[in-house]
C-alpha cells in the first residue's frame, strides 16, 4: 500500500500527483470523495487522503461519523429480533437493522441452526451493502463453508469505540501501521483475554476475570479518546497493571 | 423509524456480574462521582455543566411582563427544558418524552416550588409590571444522571445571572441598560441540588451514584433527593421500581447532603473565580482610555 498521508478539508484542491493513474484499471473513488464532471475530484470529508496506487484507488479516512456498512467488513451486531428466515441485527444505534439469514452459519441446516435470543451478539461479515437496501450479513464464508471465527459471541462485554479506532485495531499490522500497542502490551503483561473488533465501532472483550475485561476495555477506550501514541499506551498499560495487582 | 438503543444480553449480564463483584464498567467506585466541569459563559446567566459525557447548558433571560392576576405581587419564573434530537434521534421535537416530563417536573419542584428564587422581589409595580425570569435548559449530550446535571446547571445559571437595574420615581418605571447602571443579581434564598441514587441487584442492595446511561438502563430502581447545604429536603422522587428498606433510604439522604454541600462549595468557588475574571479593577479602570498598545 502506498502511504502518502495528506490532510484534506471538504472542497480542497487535490494535488494531481496524489491521484493515481494506472494504465489499465479505472480510478476508484472511496468514501469522502466526489467526482465533479468533467474532471475534478473534490473531498467531501475532512481527514487523511489515502492513495492506493496498486488498486488505483483514492479515499478520505476520518475517525468520526456514523457507520455505514460496506461489503466485506467485519462487524459486531446485536440481534434485535428474529423473523421466519432471518435475524434482524442492529449494527449501530438508531439505524435500520441489517439482515442475517438464519442459515448462514457454519453447518447450519433447516434443522440445526443456532437459536439467537434478542440481544445476543454476533460477529459477522457484511455480505451485501447496497445504497437503498438493508445490508446483509453472513457468519460463514460462502466459498469455503467455514465460519472463520465468525458467529455468536457469548459472554464478555461490548465497548464502544470510534470508527477510526476500530479501523486501526483491525489493520493486519495494527502495531506498525495503526500505532496500537495497547493490546499486545496488556497480553505480554500476563493478562489473558479474548477480543473481537467490529468496523462499526464496537469492541468485544472476554476473559475469565471481570477485572481483566474492564481493564482491557477501558485501556482501549482511553487510547481512543485521548489519542495516545505508542509510548503513552505503554505507560497506560503499566498503570493499568499496577491497579490490577 | 429510530428506535431506542438497548444494551445487548452480554452487556446486561456483564454489568450485573461486575456489580456483584463490586466493580463498575468505567472503573469508578460505587459512591464515586464522575469528574465535574462547570463553566460560565461570557454573558451573565449562561452555565454549562459536564458530568463525564453528559453535557447540559442553561441560559437565563429576563423581560418585563404583566404579573398573573391572582398573584399581583409575584414575578414570573419559568424553567423550560428541552430534550432535542441532538441527544439521540429517538427524542422528537414537540413531543415530550416521559423522561423530559419527569425532568421538568423535578426541576420545577426542586427550584421553583422550594422558593429558591424570591419571586416577590421580581415585582416592579404591583399588578402591572413584573420581571419574568426564564431559564432555558438545553441538553447537549446524555450519558446518564441528567437530573443532577440539569439541576446544577439551572442553579448555577440563576446564581450567575444579573438582571437590569430599575428604579421607580412616582409613576414612571425606568429600566437601565448595563452601561448606565451595573445589573443586579437575583434575590436568591437557597441553593437546592438534586442527587440521584440508583439501585441494582435483586433487592436493590447495590447503591450507585452518578450512573452512566448504560447503568441507567439496567437499574431496578432510582431515587432523587433535592436537598440544600443546610439539610433541608425540598423533595424526594421515587417513581416506582423495586422497594427500598428504610435504613437505606436514610443512608442515601445523608449521602445526598454531603454531595449537596460539595456542590454548593463548587458553585461558590466558580462564581468567585468568574467575578474575579470579570473585574477589570474598578470603575476608573473601566473608564480609562489606555490600552495595551
Amino acid at each position: 500500500m502506498a502511504s502518502e498521508a495528506v490532510f484534506v478539508l471538504p472542497g480542497d484542491q487535490i494535488d494531481p500527483s496524489l491521484i493515481p493513474s494506472h494504465p489499465k484499471k479505472a480510478l476508484r473513488l472511496g468514501p469522502g470523495l466526489r467526482h465533479v464532471p468533467p474532471n475534478d475530484i473534490l473531498p467531501t470529508l475532512a481527514g487523511q487522503l489515502i492513495t492506493d496506487r496498486q488498486k488505483n484507488a483514492i479515499r478520505v479516512e476520518n475517525a468520526g461519523g456514523r457507520y455505514q456498512p460496506r461489503a466485506g467488513e467485519l462487524v459486531i451486531g446485536t440481534v434485535h429480533h428474529s423473523a421466519a428466515e432471518v435475524y434482524y441485527v442492529n449494527l449501530s444505534d438508531y439505524t435500520t437493522p441489517a439482515l442475517l439469514p438464519q442459515l448462514s452459519f457454519e453447518g447450519a441446516t433447516k434443522k440445526t441452526r443456532p437459536v439467537l435470543a434478542a440481544g445476543a451478539l454476533v460477529y459477522a461479515r457484511v455480505a451485501l451493502a447496497n445504497k437503498h437496501m438493508d445490508a446483509e450479513l453472513e457468519c460463514v464464508s460462502s466459498s469455503t463453508g467455514k465460519s472463520e471465527g465468525l458467529g455468536p459471541l457469548t459472554g464478555g462485554m461490548l465497548f464502544s469505540i470510534s470508527l477510526g479506532m476500530a479501523r486501526r485495531l483491525m489493520m493486519p499490522k495494527s502495531v506498525l501501521e495503526g500505532k496500537i500497542a495497547v493490546l499486545e502490551e496488556l497480553a505480554s503483561a500476563g493478562l489473558q483475554f479474548e477480543t473481537a473488533a467490529g468496523r462499526n465501532g464496537k469492541f468485544w472483550v472476554d476473559s475469565e476475570s471481570v477485572k481483566t475485561v474492564i481493564a482491557v476495555g477501558r485501556a482501549v477506550q482511553e487510547t481512543d479518546e485521548k489519542r495516545l501514541d505508542v509510548d503513552a499506551q505503554k505507560k497506560l498499560v503499566r498503570k493499568v497493571i499496577k491497579e490490577l495487582s | 423509524m429510530p428506535r431506542e438503543a438497548e444494551p445487548s444480553l452480554s452487556e446486561r449480564t456483564f454489568v450485573t456480574q461486575a456489580l456483584e463483584e463490586g466493580l463498575r464498567v468505567d472503573g469508578r467506585k460505587f459512591d464515586q462521582f464522575r469528574s465535574l466541569e462547570l463553566t460560565f459563559g461570557d454573558e451573565y446567566g449562561v452555565a454549562e455543566v459536564k458530568f463525564g459525557k453528559t453535557r447540559v447548558l442553561a441560559k437565563v433571560s429576563a423581560e418585563v411582563t404583566v404579573p398573573y392576576t391572582d398573584r399581583p405581587f409575584d414575578g414570573v419564573f419559568t424553567i423550560t427544558s428541552e430534550l432535542s434530537p441532538m441527544i439521540a434521534p429517538s427524542y422528537e421535537v414537540n413531543r415530550p418524552s416521559m423522561e423530559e416530563v419527569l425532568l421538568s417536573r423535578l426541576l420545577e419542584k426542586t427550584i421553583r416550588r422550594s422558593g429558591a428564587l424570591d419571586t416577590e422581589s421580581l415585582c416592579l409595580i404591583a399588578g402591572q409590571k413584573c420581571w419574568s425570569i426564564r431559564v432555558d435548559l438545553h441538553v447537549l449530550t446524555h450519558d446518564g444522571n441528567l437530573t443532577d446535571c440539569a439541576c446544577l446547571a439551572v442553579v448555577a445559571a440563576l446564581r450567575h445571572f444579573r438582571k437590569p437595574d430599575s428604579s421607580i420615581e412616582g409613576e414612571t418605571l425606568t429600566i437601565y441598560t448595563s452601561a448606565e447602571r451595573e445589573p443586579v443579581p437575583l434575590s436568591w434564598l437557597h441553593s437546592p441540588f438534586c442527587v440521584t441514587f440508583s439501585f441494582f441487584g435483586e433487592e436493590g442492595e447495590q447503591i450507585l451514584v452518578d450512573t452512566t446511561w448504560l447503568e441507567e438502563q439496567l437499574r431496578v430502581s432510582t431515587c432523587t433527593y433535592s436537598i440544600n447545604k443546610h439539610g433541608e429536603l425540598c423533595q424526594i422522587a421515587k417513581f416506582g421500581g423495586a422497594a427500598l428498606d428504610a435504613p437505606l433510604f436514610i443512608q442515601c439522604a445523608t449521602g445526598a447532603l454531603n454531595r449537596s454541600k460539595e456542590l454548593t462549595d463548587l458553585v461558590e468557588r466558580k462564581l468567585a473565580d468568574d467575578a474575579k475574571r470579570r473585574d477589570k479593577g474598578g470603575f476608573m479602570a473601566e473608564l480609562t482610555a489606555e490600552n495595551d498598545r
